[in-house]
């Protein structure tokens, strides 16, 4: 142990003495919360010059609706009411007379417009909108622009086009609008958390309101912390042992440790390393929170699971990078094996969207306990306001343990054969040999 | 008493045989030297005896134990492969190899090989700022930092000027007058000759010489003759009863047939030059290892 002792503390210095390491610390966080200020910052940089819409009416009762609900909006959004300065786009909406007979050409004509900026759109409305039959065709309202899909333009005219619709059915109906007002009438629903009784009185304590930033956010950013921590540890090893075995340092180290020795040590200063990041992270988050007087957010109650997967997860994928990086004999290799090291992490990150969704499914509490994907995927599930079962995260640590156990032991063995082996890079049938016999 | 015994000792790598049936015995304080062609097994055998590699059969005993946990930290080794980290200083890694050995801070012997081998000034440079030659002798000074009561040099002398090769030559010899068991593989029959106590040599993975000089010598006999005469090497071959003639320039080195006289051979050159010298001899260790390794090469070719 003592040797392992020893090599974990130099290649602990050897990574945290680098103005690399400084460097990538903090500005891994400020390129982070840049990212965020911009996308914060630039919401409201908005383009508002005017955007001139034609309508092609071949209904023949919703363009004037459109010209005032556009009025409407123009006076009443377009300008700040304190300031009067101008955060909106007016838009202007200019009728076109229909041409049944030759509407491919008219529609051709409005999209040159539109591609030469004479436009910003133009929209066509179907001649049977008011009421549809079965053939929909007919009923259909187009929009027609240069970014369709994500245009504002577009969501602002279903309002006023469903309004006037609506209204012209209940007149056909012979229903006076005002009557049938609260018909309209759209109700939430309140996303609430579970009513808790109190540990104390064993009064039922009122539920909390859930938090976008509780569901999504704590989650998201305990999960990308720990990434971060893991990639930091565990990847850098993999380049680490390609070196020694390039420089020819591997067999000098072999000459005074074994190699079982040798990787742990590697792993202990690729522990320390990240466990130094995290602590600087954590932190730094608690200090920022409790500027913000929102300590309240941060789950103290998980950062032990944090920690044990942090360290379990930095022994999986680090034992897989200092056996790949033992089959690798230059630059190239290390690069090409990269990707399959750092596997258990990767997987894992895809899945992060549908486990957020539904942390509670089967599919989300299955992935949770595989082993390789438990780090990442339990820690989201953990941090989700409701939680998961108790038992759930003591199955998946103890499922973690034992895989990283094998791993380490089989990666041992590939890095006892690999370190020595130089000239043509071994094929993965090879190297689960050295796995699996040593 | 041995420092190290190899018994029957065999390693495989997939098809190649490296090493096949070695037994071998290196007594305690002595100077043993491997010799034998580049890939013959020599650095496999090294390898071997400080448990970097594993032999598939045969037993390896050092410090009379069988070596079965992790390597010993009371070997030296200095691989024939040999690399430091390239942005460490000099110091620092002097220092970090020799605890990593020794369990133990090493400061003190690290400033005194750095003085000892003139490198006290380069302590706070890093490695990627020395010359080969100062780089080989910190390799070295990391090899026997730590004390080592086996030193294991694999080819320590390859590479270096006459001056740095006079420093290690004599750094090895001091290790020896302190009683440390010393193997080194070497290509230079001279400094084998001069230094060894013990001479082995492997041949395709095979022991085919292994004792002193002096006995190795004896086993040949005395069949070769130094010659010093007008005429040079082209009057002596074809010569009756000369087998080989190796020339040296002013001096030829001729091996004689078997059953050979020497008196007819010089007979025969008075009566054809002037000879200045002539000297009966054992045959060079240099020749021995050309004999073996020739006649080996020559095997292959008809094959």
């Amino acid at each position: 142990m003592r040797k392992t002792l020893v090599i974990a503390k130099r290649e602990y210095l050897a990574s945290v003495k680098t103005k690399g390491f400084l460097i990538g610390l903090f500005l891994a966080p400020l390129l982070m919360s840049g990212g965020l200020i911009a996308v914060i910052g630039l919401r409201g940089q908005v383009d508002v010059s005017d955007k001139r819409i034609a309508v092609v009416d071949r209904s023949g009762f919703l363009a004037n609706s459109l010209v005032k609900a556009a009025e409407k909006r123009n006076a009443d959004e377009v300008h700040d009411s304190k300031t009067g300065k101008k955060v909106k786009p007016a838009y202007v909406i200019e009728t076109v007379d229909p041409r049944p007979e030759e509407l491919p050409v008219q529609r051709l004509t409005l999209s040159e417009r539109v591609r030469s900026g004479n436009l910003h759109a133009f929209v066509e409305v179907g001649p049977e909108v008011l009421h549809p039959g079965t053939n929909r065709e007919p009923a259909r309202v187009s929009y027609h622009a240069k970014g369709a899909a994500l245009d504002d333009v577009r969501r602002w005219l279903e309002r006023p086009l469903n309004d006037e619709l609506r209204r012209q059915r209940l007149a056909a109906a012979g229903i006076e609008e005002g009557r049938v007002q609260g018909l309209f009438d759209w109700v939430a629903v309140e996303g609430m958390g579970l009513v808790a009784a109190d540990p104390k009185t064993g009064q039922p304590v009122e539920a909390r309101k859930s938090s976008e930033l509780e569901a999504i956010a704590t989650p998201m950013i305990a999960v990308v912390l720990m990434w971060m921590m893991i990639m930091m540890g565990a990847s850098p090893l993999l380049y680490a042992v390609m070196e020694e075995k390039a420089q020819r340092i591997a067999e000098v180290l072999l000459g005074c440790a074994t190699p079982f020795e040798l990787m742990l040590g590697k792993l202990l200063g690729g522990l320390g390393v990240a466990l130094t990041g995290s602590a600087v992270y954590l932190m730094g988050t608690v200090l920022v929170l409790l500027q913000l007087g929102a300590v309240g957010f941060f789950p103290f109650h998980l950062l032990p699971w944090f920690l044990a997967y942090v360290v379990l997860a930095i022994l999986m994928v680090g034992g897989n990078s200092l056996a790949l990086g033992a089959a690798c004999n230059d630059a190239r290799d290390a690069q090409n094996l990269t990707m399959p090291s750092i596997l258990p992490l990767l997987i894992p990150m895809f899945l992060l969207g549908p486990v957020l969704k539904e942390p509670h499914s089967g599919f989300a509490t299955v992935a949770s306990l595989f082993p390789p994907f438990t780090p990442i995927l339990m820690m989201l599930r953990q941090s989700q306001p409701a939680g998961v079962p108790a038992w759930q995260p003591w199955i998946g640590l103890v499922g973690v343990m034992v895989f990283t156990g094998l791993l380490v032991y089989a990666a041992a063995r590939v890095f006892r054969v690999g370190l020595l082996m130089l000239g043509k890079p071994p094929r993965l049938k090879e190297i689960l040999h050295w796995a699996i016999r040593g | 008493m041995n420092m190290v015994e190899l018994e029957n000792v065999t390693k495989t790598f997939g098809p190649t045989t490296a090493v096949a049936d070695l037994s071998l015995a290196v007594p305690r304080g002595s100077i043993y030297g491997f010799i034998g062609p580049n890939g013959s097994g020599k650095t496999t055998t090294l390898r071997m005896i400080v448990n970097i590699l594993r032999p598939d059969h045969g037993t390896i005993r050092v410090f009379g134990e069988e070596l079965r946990g992790p390597s010993t930290s009371r070997i030296g080794y200095l691989p024939e492969e040999r690399g430091l980290y390239r942005r460490m200083k000099v110091r620092e890694v002097l220092r970090f190899l020799g605890e990593l050995k020794a369990g133990r801070a090493v400061g003190q012997e690290v400033d005194g090989w750095l003085e000892r081998f003139g490198l006290s000034d380069c302590a706070s440079l890093k490695v990627e700022a020395l010359s080969k030659g100062m780089s080989q002798k910190v390799q070295f000074i990391a090899a026997v930092v730590h004390q080592p009561e086996l030193l294991i040099l694999d080819e320590p002398f390859s590479g270096l000027d006459p001056v740095n090769l006079d420093v290690l030559r004599q750094a090895v010899w001091d290790l020896r007058t302190r009683g440390v068991t010393i193997l080194f593989s070497t290509h230079d029959m001279t400094m084998a000759e001069r230094m060894c106590d013990f001479i082995f040599m492997i041949f395709r993975g095979r022991k085919v010489l292994d004792g002193t000089l002096s006995s190795i010598q004896d086993h040949y006999g005395a069949d070769t003759v130094r010659i010093r005469a007008d005429g040079g090497a082209a009057l002596l071959r074809g010569l009756p009863g000369v087998d080989a003639v190796d020339d040296r320039g002013h001096i030829q080195e001729v091996r004689l047939a078997p059953q050979s006289d020497p008196q007819r051979l010089l007979a025969e050159l008075i009566r054809r030059t002037r000879v200045q010298s002539f000297e009966v001899t054992r045959p060079s260790l240099h020749d021995i290892f050309v004999r073996i390794a020739g006649n080996g090469a020559k095997e292959e070719q008809h094959a």
